[in-house]
């Protein structure tokens, strides 16, 4: 008896003890990092104080950090909007039973396969000024008359980045979607019918509030995916121009590999944790209560 | 009147995917084109002469190695992620071991986290383990990406099996760990490739953990070795748009024949 219990945690253990050892020792590590005093100096001498929340005021007084919180709620909920809507509709659009339908709804999973760092750097040649292929067709059209300044402008930058986002979102999206969609039950549409609903009245009355709750784990999913970016800014713009892009997760890489500061760069990583097991934990309250009921 | 309403359907759905689909064209185009013709004002949407001299330049540019230590960095965490993850799954759907749930939950919660919470420390203690500018480093982090990953698709799988079958393996004398290998591994097999499939590509799109870990650029993959090019490279974009090619092409080949299969694993993985 007792040997069997043993090969059964053989099964399981490894694979957990894994994961405690590469996740959860390197978070209470990170945790405990961040109210140290630790930079390449340090890390040689071995001489690791704790100045307890210092970091973290001075987290609040760095060049950059204030707007990298900003930008990184900006980033989050422009991408996941966007991605839901446009996401949404393309399941309706693709949930019409067409011969190609599900082929084509496959197909358009390349573009979140492709790796973050090779779109970033289509989507920077895409938007370059002069020769990107967005201004030219832009301006083919006439719909503008001077080339749009993509990753340059500190204005529009985080917008550009947000949008080559939204394009590597709206598959996954989609295919949530269109499952929670197929599971919806037919003879609700044809009573509608029946009664002289209209397709509007459809969606609005119908589909929408029985995709409820897909429709929020795909927005908390989408939530936690998106924010804690960091392959699409780093490559796109690295932060710039003058911060206009800076994300949590760029400003803690910057501050840990760049400038070798590395209790200030776990202070920002962890703050940037602390949001996300925040969410994460709603999120799995949610499921919870969606299997209970 | 439904032939024609059909008709419409299917042209307007492959009109949107082939305008969805552009930039992955544009970016295949562009690597055959010469430099003059990337900076006309006018585009091409089809190169004037087809030039294969941006591939010889950048697998002169050691793009040779970079693919190789890409296969090498996600075929060894893929490997990695199969060994842990399926006994793992297979236990956590089949047997009464105390911790279960937080064990699960553990799964669910790591999968969220941002890599930037564990590079920091990870950095310090693979230096410390003498682990940074080896393979090492990023094949074990990239196996993080997978693990969680596969253990909640597959023992929702694993759920799914009538239990008759491994009874009567065990009245036929197989041991549980026997079962397993003979009798439940064969029928999971389309799961199991599924799970190896998107652990590979996750690896093969990682780039923090090897730009981290690894300052010695003879280990980089394709990513880290692209991400450097593009400083080096400057405006040759047929160049730096042949070296994304070479990159996106294992990840299209392996979606295009497994594509029904990974469509309905990444459901089954990302809802539960």
């Amino acid at each position: 008896m007792k040997k069997g219990r043993w090969g059964e945690y053989l099964f399981i253990y490894p694979a957990v003890i894994f994961m405690l050892l590469l996740i959860g020792y390197p978070l209470i590590y990170n945790i405990i990092l961040s109210f140290q005093d630790v930079d390449l100096n340090s890390l040689a001498t071995g001489d690791k104080h704790f100045v307890w929340f210092d970091n973290y005021k001075a987290l609040a007084d760095q060049d950059g950090f204030g707007i990298s919180v900003w930008n990184t709620i900006v980033y989050t909920l422009g991408s996941v909007v966007f991605q839901v809507v446009i996401g949404f509709l393309l399941a309706l659009f693709f949930s019409m039973k067409f011969k190609l339908a599900s082929f084509l709804r496959g197909v358009v999973m390349i573009s979140w396969l492709i790796p973050l760092t090779i779109t970033a750097l289509l989507y920077k040649f895409m938007m370059g000024s002069g020769e990107g292929i967005f201004n030219q067709m832009l301006m083919g059209i006439g719909f503008i008359d001077d080339p749009i300044q993509w990753l340059s402008n500190p204005d529009i930058a985080l917008w550009s980045v947000i949008i080559a986002n939204i394009w590597v979102g709206i598959p996954f999206n989609m295919l949530l979607l269109s499952t929670g969609l197929s599971n919806l039950p037919e003879d609700v549409y044809e009573s509608a019918s029946l009664d002289g609903a209209n397709w509007f009245q459809k969606l609005f009355k119908i589909t929408i509030p029985l995709l409820r709750p897909v429709l929020l784990v795909v927005l908390m999913l989408g939530f936690i995916y998106t924010f804690k970016v960091f392959d699409l800014v780093f490559v796109m713009t690295g932060g710039g121009p003058i911060n206009s892009t800076e994300v949590l997760s760029t400003i803690a890489y910057r501050l840990s590999f760049n400038e070798f500061q590395f209790s200030l760069g776990a202070a920002a990583a962890n703050i940037l944790f602390i949001i996300l097991l925040f969410v994460s934990v709603i999120y799995l309250f949610m499921i919870n209560k969606d299997e209970e009921a | 009147m439904q032939r024609r309403k059909e008709w419409m359907l299917n042209s307007l759905g492959i009109l949107f995917v082939l305008i969805f689909l552009f930039p992955v064209y544009w970016m295949i185009i562009t690597a055959f084109k010469s430099q003059s013709e990337i900076f006309q004002s006018t585009p091409t949407f089809w190169p004037k002469d087809f030039q294969f001299t941006s591939f010889i330049d950048i697998f002169k540019d050691n793009v040779g190695q970079y693919f190789l230590n890409s296969f090498m960095i996600a075929g060894l965490a893929t490997i990695l992620v199969l060994v842990l993850a399926v006994p793992s799954a297979y236990g956590l759907a089949r047997f009464k071991v105390k911790g279960k749930n937080p064990m699960i939950l553990l799964f669910l919660v790591t999968q969220m986290l941002p890599a930037t919470v564990i590079l920091t420390p990870l950095f310090i203690v693979f230096n410390n383990l003498s682990l940074l500018n080896t393979y090492w480093g990023p094949v074990l982090t990239c196996a993080t990406l997978g693990v969680p990953f596969s253990v909640l698709i597959l023992r929702t799988f694993f759920l799914g099996i009538p239990k008759e079958l491994e009874e009567a393996a065990s009245i036929d004398g197989c041991g549980r760990f026997r079962t397993f290998i003979r009798v439940i591994v064969p029928i999971s097999y389309p799961s199991i490739v599924v799970c190896a499939a998107i652990s590979f590509f996750f690896s093969w799109g990682d780039l923090i953990f090897s730009m981290t870990f690894n300052r010695n650029q003879d280990l980089w993959p394709l990513t880290a070795g692209i991400y450097n090019a593009i400083g080096r490279y400057g405006i040759e974009w047929n160049d730096l748009m042949a070296f994304a090619t070479v990159s996106v092409l294992p990840v299209i080949v392996i979606f295009v024949i497994l594509q029904k299969q990974l469509v309905k694993g990444l459901v089954s993985g990302s809802i539960k």
